[in-house]
């Protein structure tokens, strides 16, 4: 009896504070003041709304619904809110900014997904609606990126990718040292991560692990891209071609003649026998047609 | 002497429905203004889309689909009567040949307007000529499904020749414009002996034509569904399983059309207790053979019960389709073919009131055929609002439903006021061959 209760009371209290820890999980995202000020170091024009646009209705549509309609997916929990309330449009950019990268639980984390221009652009859609919105633009120098330059190498013996990262300042070249560096492969519906996020060493050199069974293309050639994201210097994207995959030829399902291709690619077999039967019915019917004709003339002697 | 007073009585008989009566003027006015109604339905899915319907993304054939089946199966009953009984020398069938024609050419032709239903915009079907694929079900299905109408409308039209001539020679009091068709459709009838040699040769190729054509429609319209990977669906007798069935709701509507027929016609001498009779075991045999099919489909998947089939099954077995599924089968099936074994139940009234049961059963069959499996996807979509797991017809859909059945009353009536139901010529023809034979 008295085990029974005390678990009921501990079980209790474990449930009770457990959820009073999530309700104020709910309430507020965690955003530290440095990303809370982030601004965006573009202006937010008609066109990056439209791109932004563009954006949200791939990917973010299915959970928020269309802006300002409060028709966002009410069946998950928590509800998506309507990024048109109040409520987000009191966040700062920054805010905004930082959500969309990391998410949490439900809301998906964008950071590999999208590139910091385009959750930028999203944001300045995200601000469409509201009148009373005015942008700060962040001061920072955009033109620092274009100094990076970004050498990729590929040790097929040990399977590695060294990718170095230098700034081409006009006090000399510099190494970018603690840069954050990702790798990803082109797939055929966009990048897919390889290895974990990487920070660039003193040498600003960060290396990944290459998985062995990687499918390239018939020479086993895969498309390679790397993501730079450096405090000072922003976030620079670099893609080049590697023999780091296995040589693959497999035909496109779409090549040959098959029942779920394109008219012009249809089984011949199926062509045959439907034109066939189409003709002979036709035929007969035909045949049927001039019989009544006959029919009509011999009624007129 | 007395042959020519019994012709004459066959013709005016026969040819007695064919004139305007206040009944006719009433019932086109109520079927008028019902379909107008329908129609009125049909324009607010045109304008806000088919949102007004209660189809989702889930279950995206519902109970258009379900009919236009309903309506392709029905159509089957012209090729069964008048081909393959006609061609196996069964003579009583002869009488009911043009009313089996009739039912074949009105429900095959509103069956592709059914199709358009579904479609949402109509000029949708266009895409279906501009993009079809050779490789697609639905381009096997449009073709045959037209070819059928062609043939359908041949075969009604070929034995049709001698009466229209006929026809214009005893209605003189019909106005010009029927008199002045008749005799276009006559086709210059004198009948010679080639002149009938020609009629018999045609009839007979299409009758041996349309056998193929008839079963290849409902296979086709089978393979819409049985060509997907579906629970319910992913099955390799469903060909065979709606041509049956396809048998069992035609015979029933010819048993009701012969029925209204008999009463409002006076056709007592023509349409008999013989034929109630023998449609009577017409339809327990196809019914037998449909109710066989029925426990393959339904007891070889629920032997094995393999997890998403159980799902399905157990919906309808014991879950929310059970009602509709059991009354179907028993009211509509089981029922049927048990009462229909006793003589008494094949007289004229009883069996109408059966083929009631099993004709409105055999609509709720394909309803359970289409719209169940779609409520259990082997992929669901996540987080789905409730209105796309369950389906629920709307009172618009309902009523653009309704449409189709109102425009086959319209044809059917329209047709039978215009042409002898009974063949005139054919009728004649019998009665001297039996006269003879004394
Ligand atoms: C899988 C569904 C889903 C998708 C896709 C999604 N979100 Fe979210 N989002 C959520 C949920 C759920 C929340 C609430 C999370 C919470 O409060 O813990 C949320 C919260 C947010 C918030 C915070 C709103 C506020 O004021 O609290 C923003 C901003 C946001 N999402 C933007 C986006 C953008 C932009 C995209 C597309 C790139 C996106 N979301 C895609 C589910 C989604």
């Amino acid at each position: 009896m008295f085990r029974k209760h005390h678990f009921i009371k501990i079980s209790l209290t474990f449930l009770i504070t457990t959820l009073f820890y999530l309700h104020s999980f709910a309430q507020n995202w965690d955003i530290p003041d440095d990303k809370k000020t982030k601004n965006a170091n573009f202006k937010f024009t008609n066109q990056t709304i439209s791109e932004g646009e563009a954006i949200y209705t791939k990917n973010c549509m299915s959970c928020h619904g269309n802006l300002g309609k409060d028709n966002s997916l009410k069946t998950l929990n928590p509800i998506p809110p309507d990024l048109a309330s109040v409520k987000t449009q009191e966040r700062t950019d920054g805010e905004l900014f930082f959500i969309i990268t990391t998410g949490r639980m439900l809301m998906p984390s964008f950071k590999v997904i999208l590139s910091e221009e385009e959750r930028w652009k999203l944001t300045s859609y995200i601000r469409s609606l509201n009148k009373k919105y005015v942008q700060i633009v962040s001061e920072t120098n955009t033109s620092k990126s274009n100094l990076i330059k970004i050498k990729m190498d590929f040790d097929s013996l040990t399977n590695k990718l060294k990718v170095d990262v230098k700034a081409n300042e006009t006090s000399g070249v510099v190494s970018l040292k603690d840069a954050e560096v990702m790798l990803f492969v082109l797939r055929y519906f966009g990048k897919l991560q390889i290895d974990k996020t990487v920070r660039t060493n003193n040498e600003g050199i960060a290396t990944f692990n290459f998985p062995k069974d990687l499918p390239g293309d018939k020479t086993g050639n895969v498309d390679l891209v790397v993501k730079v994201s450096d405090e000072i210097y922003g976030e620079v994207e670099t893609q080049s071609k590697f023999k780091a995959g296995i040589p693959t030829d497999k035909p496109s399902l779409t090549e040959k003649r098959a029942i779920w291709n394109v008219l012009k690619k249809a089984p011949i077999w199926i062509i045959i026998t439907y034109t066939s039967i189409v003709l002979i019915v036709g035929a007969v019917l035909l045949y049927i047609i001039y019989s009544l004709m006959k029919l009509r003339k011999l009624g007129n002697n | 002497m007395l042959d020519q007073s019994k012709t004459d009585k066959i013709t005016t008989d026969l040819l007695r429905p064919i004139r305007l009566n206040k009944a006719f003027v009433l019932w086109m006015g109520f079927l008028g203004i019902s379909l107008v109604i329908c129609l009125y339905a049909y324009t607010l899915q045109l304008k806000n889309g088919m949102v007004v319907t209660g189809l989702r993304d889930y279950v995206s054939w519902g109970m258009y689909i379900s009919n236009f089946v309903f309506f392709v199966a029905t159509s089957l009953i012209g090729m069964l009567i008048s081909a393959v009984l006609g061609l196996s020398g069964a003579k009583w069938a002869a009488p009911l040949a043009r009313i089996a024609e009739i039912i074949a050419l009105a429900f095959a032709a509103v069956a592709g307007l059914v199709i358009i239903s579904d479609m949402g915009h109509p000029e949708r079907l266009m895409y279906v000529f501009i993009y079809g694929r050779i490789q697609s079900p639905i381009v096997w299905d449009i073709t045959v499904v037209s070819v059928y109408v062609v043939i359908s409308a041949l075969l009604l039209y070929l034995p049709l020749i001698p009466d229209m001539k006929i026809c214009y020679n005893k209605l003189e009091k019909i106005p010009k414009l029927n008199r002045w068709l008749y005799k276009i459709l006559s086709l210059n009838w004198n009948g010679s002996l080639e002149q009938e040699k020609i009629i018999k040769n045609s009839t007979r190729i299409l009758a041996i034509l349309i056998i193929p054509v008839a079963l290849a429609i409902h296979t086709v319209t089978s393979w819409l569904f049985a060509s997907t990977s579906r629970v319910g669906w992913d099955s390799t007798i469903f060909g065979p399983y709606f041509v049956t069935g396809a048998f069992v709701s035609g015979s029933a509507a010819v048993i009701i059309a012969m029925f209204f027929y008999r009463k409002n016609f006076k056709l007592q001498d023509y349409i008999t207790d013989l034929h109630f009779d023998k449609m009577g075991k017409l339809l327990v045999l196809v019914s037998l053979v449909y109710l066989y099919f029925n426990l393959n489909e339904f007891m070889v998947p629920a032997y094995k019960m393999k997890k998403f089939d159980a799902i399905h099954l157990n919906d309808l077995f014991a879950g929310s389709y059970a009602l509709m599924f059991w009354a179907v089968q028993i009211l509509g099936l089981v029922l049927p073919i048990l009462l229909l074994l006793f003589r008494k139940m094949r007289k004229p009234l009883p069996i109408t009131i059966i083929a009631i049961f099993v004709i409105v059963g055999a609509w709720f069959k394909r309803y359970i055929i289409v719209v169940p499996t779609q409520e259990h996807p082997y992929l669901p979509i996540q987080n789905v609002p409730l209105n796309f797991k369950i389906y629920s017809p709307t009172l618009t859909e309902t009523l653009i439903t309704i449409a189709p059945f109102i425009l086959v009353l319209i044809i059917i009536t329209l047709l039978s006021k215009l042409i002898p139901v009974i063949p005139v010529h054919e009728s004649i023809h019998q009665n001297e061959e039996t006269q003879n034979e004394n």
